[in-house]
Parts: structure tokens; sequence; C-alpha cells
């Protein structure tokens, strides 16, 4: 599917759209307060701003602050309350995190270094802590290291096993083809083997199996050649080392990486121009995650790229929980997580090892579409009691008064899209509300007959999905 | 790479559901709720859709055209596993210390090759001669990765990554006929696979059941209309309008089939297909065939081939899964038994495995694999041509590919599914017939 950028978007809603889960009026003033370089700052430097919600949650729910055994005890004991606090912590954080670019690069890294939640529950929330969340905006090698030391990944790509004997080539394919070089990053089968045989030893403990250890024991010391370079034989750890700072600091790494954020970031077919300016600065940066996305979000092509990007189904589902804030409260998570299962995209519930998709075609679809139409009408229909609690929505803490139903209808349009109504969708929209004439008064009895219906509308119509 | 599970723990699970039992309100019923927001892979196990057969024409689809349906075996399928190539005696088994199924315990098919027991079910279908198996089949691009791999046989190109559109979408836009109905082709599942990309309207379907839009009943019209317009105003001919129409046709579709008696489910509880996505998966598609839908093609996946570790022999997780391969295509066959003359089934895969196993008990990727194809017009048996395992003979020390899965493919598509111009479909390729399906009528 190709998407024309559409000009009308306000820039300042396309960047405040791009940089987070779904603009609230608040980002939005925040964008106009500071000015586009001012917020990618602010936001770039995370640790700096201050998240007091997603801290009282932590607080709430200290098993995601576990160790793997601390985890492992808990899931003893009630295996469905922690498997779902897990994937809900990943919808709250992008729901309520005022950290927002953060939680957005946290979920390009959650893909990029795919490894499923399902029976790897304690080293996933490991793998998320001590991988995307330390490094989401650092530096790209410490996020690979961090990556391949991580108990979930050396279980999930079956590292763990691998022996002078027999190499298990699983990881050593998987960290050229999806997390460094791409396929087409000049490695050949020959390469996977030698990889494969310098991480062998690149284990777990022998005995609670949650912590990474080298083994000499199980290590291939021999001489091998990876990618041109010669590693030379009788050494230990530091032939894995040595193949991720071959990685890291490979140009066709540079090119892959920066390629994949054009296009999660920008649009599915990013132009070349600016996927060369953004892998220019990783080779001079090293890497440095924060100066590759200034490059990108202060580029003549992000600007332009605006409309272009179809949002995957957990970007439309957290935006409308966003854009019905502060009415809005989730009391049964599993409200959200059904149907996000549903739309076929469940937090860290994607199997094979590349991550979910970034571009709209696979998203794009019959079952998709209605589903997040459905999103949105019961989101709305909360209103009224539609969930019987399992989620509750005040449209008057969310929708402002208005005099007539015009008004009505062009105040919650601006309200949750961001930015004015025009004449043609107007009229769509008092079409299918009954047809009322616009100066017609709101009375009581419409905000609750068909206030929800128009919620509903416009988080189902074309403009939201859109960003 | 591990087992796709759809349903979350069942703990939490039950306990999420309790307080949706009870929920009936403004008119709004329950049910209306299900759809809309909590409807779940184990919802949708245990209830009949729509209780009687209905018949509604949509079709221009010629009648004797068979329907196709394609299951994709996600993660490089071990064929050696599967089919195994007993006659090769040491060759085979000197390499296969743990994942072998022995001589002993294999069904026999031809001699030479024998089923992994886990295929068990498969037997009847075979005996009966609607099953064809083709031994070391692929892709002639030796690429290794999952997705490369998956990306060139469903686009249908191998080694060509810009290829816009699927070989069953090419297939749909280069035959003679037309067929409006919004299920002529359909991918069970929530993404639509590589195969049906492009523009074909094509349908992805999570489930049949609950196809429908949760608003109030008395706003309906209203709501459809509004949406309906939104979509259309994006542009006429935009993918937006043009999927949009297509969520409305589909469910218009299903109401009327419902109207008329629903899509039977048949006896199709006892037909023992296995209770997962997969079989639930096959079990509709089996519903869209009988209820005369226009169904022309049909994609189903079965994930979790990808067996570095601990892949078994005789029993384990290998095993498990052509159990429920073998299970899910027998209760499929004989859930549309009276129509197995106009079906074809193919399943296919990226690769096959290494010959030699890993420190792990599991196979590496490959390169041969296997394709078996099942229908009322399909010639039965092993239709292979074996290039060995002798050292010489191995292609990068794994099978080598002698039936390229185009061949086999174009050979169905001509031959059961009228396809007039199938070099629009594999363009570049001049396909060898093996004669594994007869011609249709």
């Amino acid at each position: 599917m190709h998407l024309e950028p559409s000009p009308s978007v306000d820039a300042d809603l396309h960047l405040a759209n791009r940089l987070t889960w779904g603009a609230r009026p608040r980002d939005l003033e925040r964008v106009r307060e500071l000015g586009e370089a001012g917020y990618v700052e602010w936001q770039l430097d995370h640790a700096a701003v201050a998240d007091p919600i997603v801290d009282r949650f932590l607080t709430e729910h200290p098993v995601l602050l576990e160790d793997v055994r601390g985890l492992r005890r808990a899931l003893d004991e009630d295996y469905g309350a922690v498997y779902h606090q897990v994937i809900w912590g990943r919808l709250f954080r992008a729901v309520y995190s005022e950290r927002q670019l953060f939680e957005k690069m946290v979920e390009f890294w959650t893909d990029h270094f795919n490894v499923p939640l399902p029976d790897l529950v304690p080293e996933k929330v490991v793998d998320d802590r001590e991988v995307a969340r330390s490094h989401a905006l650092g530096r790209f090698r410490d996020l690979l290291i961090a990556s391949a030391r991580s108990p979930g990944m050396l279980i999930y790509l079956d590292n763990t096993f691998s022996n002078r004997d027999h190499p298990n080539e699983n990881y050593a394919r998987e960290v050229m083809e999806l997390h460094t070089l791409g396929v087409d990053g000049g490695y050949t089968q020959q390469d996977v083997v030698e990889v494969a045989r310098c991480f062998t030893g690149w284990t777990l403990d022998q005995e609670w199996r949650g912590a990474f250890v080298f083994d000499r024991n199980r290590h291939d010391d021999g001489e091998k050649v990876v990618l041109g370079h010669r590693i030379a034989g009788g050494r230990g750890i530091e032939d894995g080392l040595q193949v991720l700072d071959i990685l890291a600091t490979h140009p066709s790494t540079a090119r892959f990486v920066s390629g994949k954020l054009c296009r999660r970031f920008v649009s599915d077919d990013p132009p070349e121009e600016l996927v060369a300016a953004v892998t220019a600065t990783f080779l001079a940066t090293d890497g440095d995650i924060r100066a590759v996305l200034r490059t990108l979000f202060t580029s003549e092509g992000f600007r332009a790229a605006r409309g272009t990007k179809f949002r995957r189904p957990m970007e439309a589902l957290v935006a409308m929980l966003r854009a019905l804030s502060p009415g809005v409260e989730v009391r049964d998570q599993w409200a959200v997580t059904w149907t996000l299962e549903r739309m076929g995209h469940l937090p860290y519930n994607w199997f094979p090892p590349n991550g979910y998709p970034g571009s709209a075609d696979p998203w794009f679809n019959v079952n998709g579409l209605l589903q997040r139409w459905n999103a949105a009408m019961v989101l709305a229909y909360a209103s009224q009691g539609w969930t019987d609690g399992a989620i509750t929505l005040d449209l008057s803490a969310v929708i402002p008064d208005a005099a007539t139903i015009g008004e009505l209808v062009d105040a919650t349009w601006l309200r949750l899209v961001g930015q004015a109504l025009d004449r043609g969708t107007r009229t769509t929209l008092l079409a299918a509300l009954g047809d009322p004439r616009p100066t017609q008064r709101v009375t009581q009895e419409f905000r609750d007959e068909r206030l929800p219906s128009l919620v509903g509308l416009v988080l189902a119509s074309p403009a939201f999905q859109l960003t | 790479m591990s087992r796709r599970i759809i349903t979350p723990p069942p703990a939490a699970h039950a306990s999420g559901c309790t307080e949706y039992r009870t929920f009936e309100q403004r008119g709004v019923s329950r049910r209306t709720f299900l759809k809309g927001m909590v409807g779940t892979g184990a919802l949708l196990l245990s209830r009949p859709l729509f209780p009687n057969l209905p018949f509604v024409a949509f079709a221009q689809t010629p009648r004797e055209v068979d329907t196709l349906v394609v299951v994709f075996l996600r993660g490089g399928m071990d064929s050696l596993a599967a089919i195994v190539p007993v006659g090769e005696g040491a060759a085979f088994y000197d390499r296969r210390s743990q994942t072998a199924v022995p001589e002993g315990r294999v069904l026999d098919l031809d001699g030479f090759f024998g089923f992994h027991p886990a295929l068990g079910r498969l037997q009847d279908v075979y005996r009966a001669g609607h099953l064809a198996v083709v031994h070391a089949a692929g892709s002639p691009d030796p690429s290794r990765s999952h997705f490369d791999a998956m990306e060139y046989m469903e686009r249908g190109t191998p080694g060509v990554r810009v290829t816009e559109t699927g070989w069953l979408t090419r297939h749909l836009q280069s035959v003679p006929w037309t067929n409006d109905s919004p299920f002529r082709a359909v991918a069970m599942g929530t993404l639509l696979p590589s195969s049906l990309q492009g523009p074909q309207a094509s349908l992805a379907l999570e489930s049949l059941d609950g196809f429908e839009l949760s608003v109030p009943d008395h706003l309906r019209p209203e709501l459809e209309g509004g949406l309906r317009e939104l979509y259309r105003s994006v542009g006429a001919g935009s993918a937006f309008e043009r999927e949009a129409e297509s969520v409305f046709s589909t469910m218009r579709d299903l109401r009327r089939i419902a109207a008329d008696g629903g899509l039977e489910r048949g006896n199709s509880g006892s037909l023992g297909y296995p209770e997962t996505s997969f079989g639930e998966a096959l079990r509709q598609v089996a519903q869209l065939i009988r209820a005369d839908v226009g169904l022309e093609v049909a994609c189903v996946d079965l994930g979790g081939w990808d067996t570095h570790e601990e892949q078994g022999g005789v029993e384990g997780q290998f095993a498990d899964l052509l159990a429920e391969l073998g299970a899910g295509l027998a209760a499929f066959y004989e859930d549309v038994a009276d129509r197995s003359n106009r079906l074809t089934v193919v399943t296919m895969s990226e690769f096959g495995r290494k010959l030699e196993e890993n420190a792990s008990g599991g196979t590496d990727h490959g390169r041969g694999g296997s394709m078996l194809v099942m229908g009322g017009g399909v010639r039965g048996g092993v239709h292979t041509v074996w290039p060995s395992l002798a050292p010489g003979a191995l292609d990068d020390g794994d099978l080598a590919i002698t039936t390229d899965f185009r061949d086999v493919l174009s050979e169905i598509l001509v031959q059961r599914l009228q396809n007039p111009s199938v070099e629009s479909v594999f363009p570049g390729y001049r396909a060898n017939y093996r004669g594994i399906v007869r011609p249709g009528a």
C-alpha cells in the first residue's frame, strides 16, 4: 500500500504523532512551546523527563523489577497473573509514560531483537529491562552486546546449547541477518558457520540457568575468519566480542539499522537521501542512537512524510486510549489485550525472530480493519457501560461542551484527531448521527446516545489510522 | 523459534472471562460485546457458528475449477525426518542419531520412503491414492534465511525480492473469469501472507465467527453508512476504500449465509481436527467450501518447524507438530470428502533442514524439503527424482533439490485450476510437470 503524503496535516501534529504513541492536546502544546528541535531534544534526554505515573505503576507491580529467580518464584505462585502484568506493563507504559519517544524506541528494539514471551517469561522480563530499556537511546554496540548476553536471547536462538563439536547456527545467522548486517549485508554461509564457532561457550550458568556465563570447555578456540577478519586461535570470550565489534561497526549495519529506523519513523518507502544521511550519522557517531534520531527527525524527508504511516494495531489502540485520556480508565486489562490478540498484535507474542511487521501491507486487511473499528466503537461505548466496567469512560472529561451539534462535531474531531475538521467529513459525520441540523442544540439525550457514536466514528476514521 | 500459542495461559484466561459472562446491558447483548472485544481463539473453538447449510450463489467461477488450499509450514520443515528415506540406510541413519525414526517404526510408502508414524492419520488418504509425496522439492535460490526463502516462495520469484504481488494474487488476476465474492481468496489468520499481497482483494480472517461491527443495533445502518463514507472519501479506488468495502461485503455475505440457515458444521466435531488454531483454520476453510461462497484459494499456516533444538525422534516436539499436521489434513479431507474431486491441497515450507544433526538434538537450516499434494485429482504415490544422500550428490552438504516448487504449483494451477497463462504467475520460468495431478474435466 502506497500512501501519498498529506500536506494538509499540521507540521507540529505530525511531529507529535510520530514521536509519541498518539498526540494528546498537551503533547501538541508542548511541541508548540519548545519548537520542533526543542521537543526532539526534550524527548531524547528521556532520563530527565519525570515519569511519576509509570514510577507508581512499577511500585504497584514490583514483579516487573524482579530478577529471573524472583520471577520464577512469582510464576510458580500465579503464572497467569504475572504473564498478564508483563503484557499490561508494556501497554501501560506506551499509554501513560511521559518518555514517549523512549517508549517508541523500546518498541522498535523489541521487534529488532525479538524474543517472544510465552515459555520465556522470566528471561523476557529481564531481557526487556537490560537490553531494550537499558540502551534504547544509547549506543547500538551496547544494545547488541546486551542482547548477545541476554538469557532470553541465548535460549530463544539456541546458543545456550551450542558447542565446539556441533556449533548451532541459529543465533549466528540471525545476529547478522536481522540484528546487524541485513540479509544483503555481505556475509556468506561460511561466515554463519564461523560466527557460530566464535559464539560456542556463550551459554547460561549450569546451576539455575538464569545468568550469562562463558564456558571455556564448550568453546571452539581454533582460528576463524569472519567477514574477512582473521580471529586468532587460543582465545575465549574475546572471539564473540570481536565478532560483535566487527558487526556493530560494519557499514552494512549502519545502513540496515538506519533504513529500518526510517521505515518505522518516516515512511514504508523512505527517500534514499534520507536513509543515506541517517546512515552517515550512524557511522560518524559509532552508532549513537540519539544522534541518529536527531538527524532523522530534523530532516526534510521526515517533515515531508506527513500522513504516510498506517498505525500498527497496537499503535492504533494505544493512540485511542491516549486520545480518550483523561476520561478513560482500563480497570480490567483483558478488555484491551484480547482485542490486540484478535488483531494479531499482542505484545511480545511474535514467534519468528524478525519481530512484528513494520510496514502497513500485512496489517492492512479486512480482519484488521474490522477489529480496529470495533476497538474504537467498544471504547466509545464504554461510556455507556458496554464493557461492564472493564473499561470506564467519562466523555465529559474528554469532549468539551458545545452549544450546537455542529460545534460538538467540530470540537470532537479537533480534540481526538488534533486538527480542524474539513467540510466533507463534517457532512459525513452528521449524516451518521441521524442527520441533525448543525445548528440544533445539544441535548443530554444527544450526548448520551449519539456522542459515543461520534467518538467511535472519529477513532475508526482513516484520519486516525494515519500519522 | 517456538510454537505459536494463540491463547494466553488458562488461569488468568478463566478469571478474565467471568466478568463478561454476566454482561447484558442497554440492548447490547453479551454476544455483541463478545464479538467486539473479547472473542478469542478459546471461545470460537467451542461454539457452532450457524446451524444449517445455506446455498448462496456468488461466484462466476466455472464449476470445474478446484478450490486450492495452500498450507505453509513456517520455520523450515525437516522433510528427512517426516518422509524418511529408509532406503538410504547408513548414509542417512549415521547422521541422524536422535532425529530419525528407526526403520522398523516408519510407515512404509513405497519400499524406499516411509512416513514418520506421527503422520499415521494420512495413511488412509495415501492408500486411497489421493496423496502425492514430492520429496527433494524446494526453491532454486540457496538462501537459508527464513524470511528471504519464504518471500521468494510466496512471491513466486526465487532470488527476486522486488516482486510486488504474490503468486496466488497473480493466479487470480490471470484467470479468464471474474468472481466478486469477498471469499474468493481467504487467508486464515490475522495477517495477509505475501502470496496474497497485491491489488487483488483478499481476505485475512481470524475467524468466521463474530465478523460483525460492534455497535448498537438500532444505530447500525447509520454507523455503517458513516464508516463506508469516511473510507470512500479517502479517494476513489484507494486501498482504504477497497478494504472497507470488503469488510462490508464480507459482513453482508456472512449475514446472508446465516439468514439462509448458516454454515453447516456437520459432523466436524467427530472428525478429530486438532484443537489448535491450525485445526480451527482448516475447519473453517471446510465450512467455506461447503457453503459455496465462491472460495477459490485459501491459505493456512502451521508454524513452529524451526527445530534447532530438541527436535525429538519418534516422539517429541517435531512428532507433535507432524501429528497436528497429519490430523488436521486428514480431518479436513474427511470433512469435505464429497467435494474432494474439486479440491487440491498443497503443503510447502521455505526449506528443509541439514542432513547432519547439531549439538542441541536439533537440525539447522538445510536445502531440499518436500511438498504434499492431496485431492481427488491427485495421482497418489511418491513423485520424487531422488538425488540420493551420497556425498557427491549433496548440495553444500545437504539434500539437493530436484523438483522446483514452481513445477508442482504450475501443474496444479494449469491442470486443476484452469489457469491459461501460468507464465504470468511464475514469470520467466518454464515448469517441468511431474504428473502429480490429473487434468480436470
